[in-house]
């Protein structure tokens, strides 16, 4: 499961556009990379580059017009809860209280568990997540932070085999989000998992992954993959480490390059 | 004791204000009977079994089972609709026609059809009352955001255990917003039937009132009318309340 040369999800020139006509738009024009065994891969790329579409075509929402998308050899053709997603606007149940959302995918009949590995699996994921004596609450009453903990939980509390990320902590203030990514590094590092993070963030992307995927402005394709050689497990120092500063700086850089809006409100 | 004084104080000034006005406007006008004569008339009616308290307990009792056979039967239409695209696209003309149909344009049709009994009014309002619901049932389904819907086919639910576990739960709101559609649609509707066609009943009571200019008992059947619609719509609210706790209230 850990070999570090087989792929897990690979894109092979995937192309997919929206609407016809004169309202055609050509979104991904043939990106082609792919996440390894046990690898953390961030996916960076300007606003409206086809990033979150990238997300869905793994998640199986969405099928490319033309290529390929693989999940372990096969065709992607529907959801799958082998495959985690994380959305980006939570998605956590409104109406299902904390350990309710957190134990969703483990009642249903694909994935059924009996009763008390739910409760242990429910408990693990309560305390991995600091969401202790919250287990009773309605999301209503929760902050942000910690309603992203309980996406981060239900998604992992399946035990899926890769985990799709959409921008999960963008909506969050700066100290939550660096918390919150420590906190998915340490989960992503102990579970040796294959995962794809859609990020807005070039530190986010840096901190997380091992790898860094870099989209063009649409028509997206690939513009550089790049390999992050700062040290693995990432801690808190990692963020002023030379090599940390240097990539970030390059990677700002190339992202500058490639916003072709007015720079007025920056 | 803010609370108190907002919650029950300010409401019985704004009634205390209206029974003013009324008082007024019955000293200015002698065709309008004072706010006392007509409580009195409500006294005496609701205390005796034959008088008012039977032609309310008619009316609220018509509406209640227009409104609940009407809705029961809304439900899984109102769901069916938003589901299957074929049914949708088949019926979708059809079910804006006879909503958009007042159901008082069907009383001559009923009354030949039916007669001017106790089935043909329920008919009426079992009419009025599906047809407003499950436009608010269909709708309400449609709305669901697809982002739950994503969430849950991810975490491997099957289309059943979508249905079961996502849409019903957030539908549920929209199915008591549905039954105050109803509850509204069908008074209205109700009045109007026993004005036309009934023995008995608030309608039919405040008809005869009429014919013999008995004004105090048209102002009773108002008052009457009035407050148990209101008295109904309040309990459906407070159901809601207790069944979506879940729900985020961005007003108070
Ligand atoms: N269902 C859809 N129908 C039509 N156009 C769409 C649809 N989904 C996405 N698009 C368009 O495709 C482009 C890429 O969308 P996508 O959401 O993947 O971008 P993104 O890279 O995730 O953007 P952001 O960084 O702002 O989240 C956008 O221009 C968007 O308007
Ligand atoms: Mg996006």
């Amino acid at each position: 499961m850990t070999d570090p040369t087989v792929e897990r999800i690979s894109f092979t020139d995937v192309r997919l556009g929206f609407g016809r006509g004169r309202h055609r738009l050509e979104v991904l024009d043939g990106v082609d990379f792919g996440v390894r065994s046990g690898e953390f891969v961030s996916v960076l790329g300007p606003s409206g580059c086809g990033k979150s579409t990238l997300l869905n075509l793994a998640a199986g929402f969405l099928k490319p017009d033309s290529g390929l998308v693989e999940v372990d050899g096969a065709k992607v053709t529907g959801p799958d809860p082998r495959r985690g997603v994380v959305f980006q606007q939570y998605a956590i149940f409104p109406w299902l209280t904390v350990e309710k959302n957190i134990a969703f995918g483990l009642t249903l009949k694909g994935n059924r568990r009996p009763k008390a590995e739910i409760r242990e699996a429910v408990a693990r994921y309560v305390d991995l997540m600091g969401l202790n004596g919250f287990e009773k609450a309605l999301p209503k009453t929760l902050s942000g932070g910690m309603r992203q903990r309980v996406a981060l939980a239900r998604a992992y509390a399946t035990e899926p085999d890769v985990m799709l990320l959409d921008e999960p902590f963008a909506a969050l203030d700066a100290q939550t989000r660096e918390f919150m990514q420590e906190l998915l590094h340490g989960t992503s590092q102990r579970d040796q998992r294959a995962s794809m993070l859609i990020t807005h963030s070039i530190e986010e992307a840096i901190f997380l992954s091992r790898r860094i995927v870099v989209l063009t402005n649409r028509p997206t394709h690939v513009h550089e993959v790049i390999d992050v050689d700062v040290e693995w497990p990432r801690t808190p120092e990692s963020r002023t480490a030379p090599a940390f500063i240097e990539l970030r700086r390059h990677l700002e850089q190339v992202m500058r390059s490639m916003t072709t809006l007015p720079t007025v409100n920056r | 004791m803010t609370v108190t004084v907002r919650r029950v104080l300010l409401p019985l000034c704004g009634i205390a204000l209206a029974i003013g006005g009324w008082w007024l406007a019955s000293s200015l006008d002698d065709r309008t009977p004072p706010p006392s004569r007509v409580f009195h008339v409500l006294v005496d009616g609701l205390g005796s079994s034959d008088g008012l308290l039977l032609d309310t307990r008619l009316s609220v009792l018509r509406v209640l089972i227009g409104v609940a056979i009407g809705c029961t039967a809304a439900v899984p239409v109102g769901f069916a609709l938003a589901w299957f695209s074929v049914v949708r696209d088949m019926f979708n003309p059809l079910v804006s026609f006879f909503r958009a149909l007042p159901p008082l344009a069907l009383i001559p049709l009923v009354i030949i059809e039916l007669g001017i009994g106790e089935t043909a009014r329920l008919s009426l309002l079992v009419y009025a009352a599906f047809f407003s619901a499950v436009i608010v049932i269909y709708e309400s389904v449609a709305a669901i955001d697809d982002l739950y819907v994503r969430a849950a086919r991810a975490l491997g639910a099957s289309e059943l255990e979508l249905f079961r576990r996502v849409v019903v739960p957030l539908t549920v709101p929209q199915i008591f917003v549905a039954v105050r559609v109803a509850l509204g649609v069908c008074w209205a509707t109700l009045v109007a039937a026993e004005f036309v066609a009934a023995q008995r009943g608030l309608g039919a009571m405040m008809a005869k009132a009429q014919s013999f200019f008995r004004m105090d008992d048209v102002w009773a059947g108002i008052l009457l009318i009035g407050i148990s619609a209101v008295i109904m719509d309040r309990l459906v609210q407070l159901l809601m309340a207790r069944a979506v706790r879940w729900q985020e209230r961005v007003v108070r």
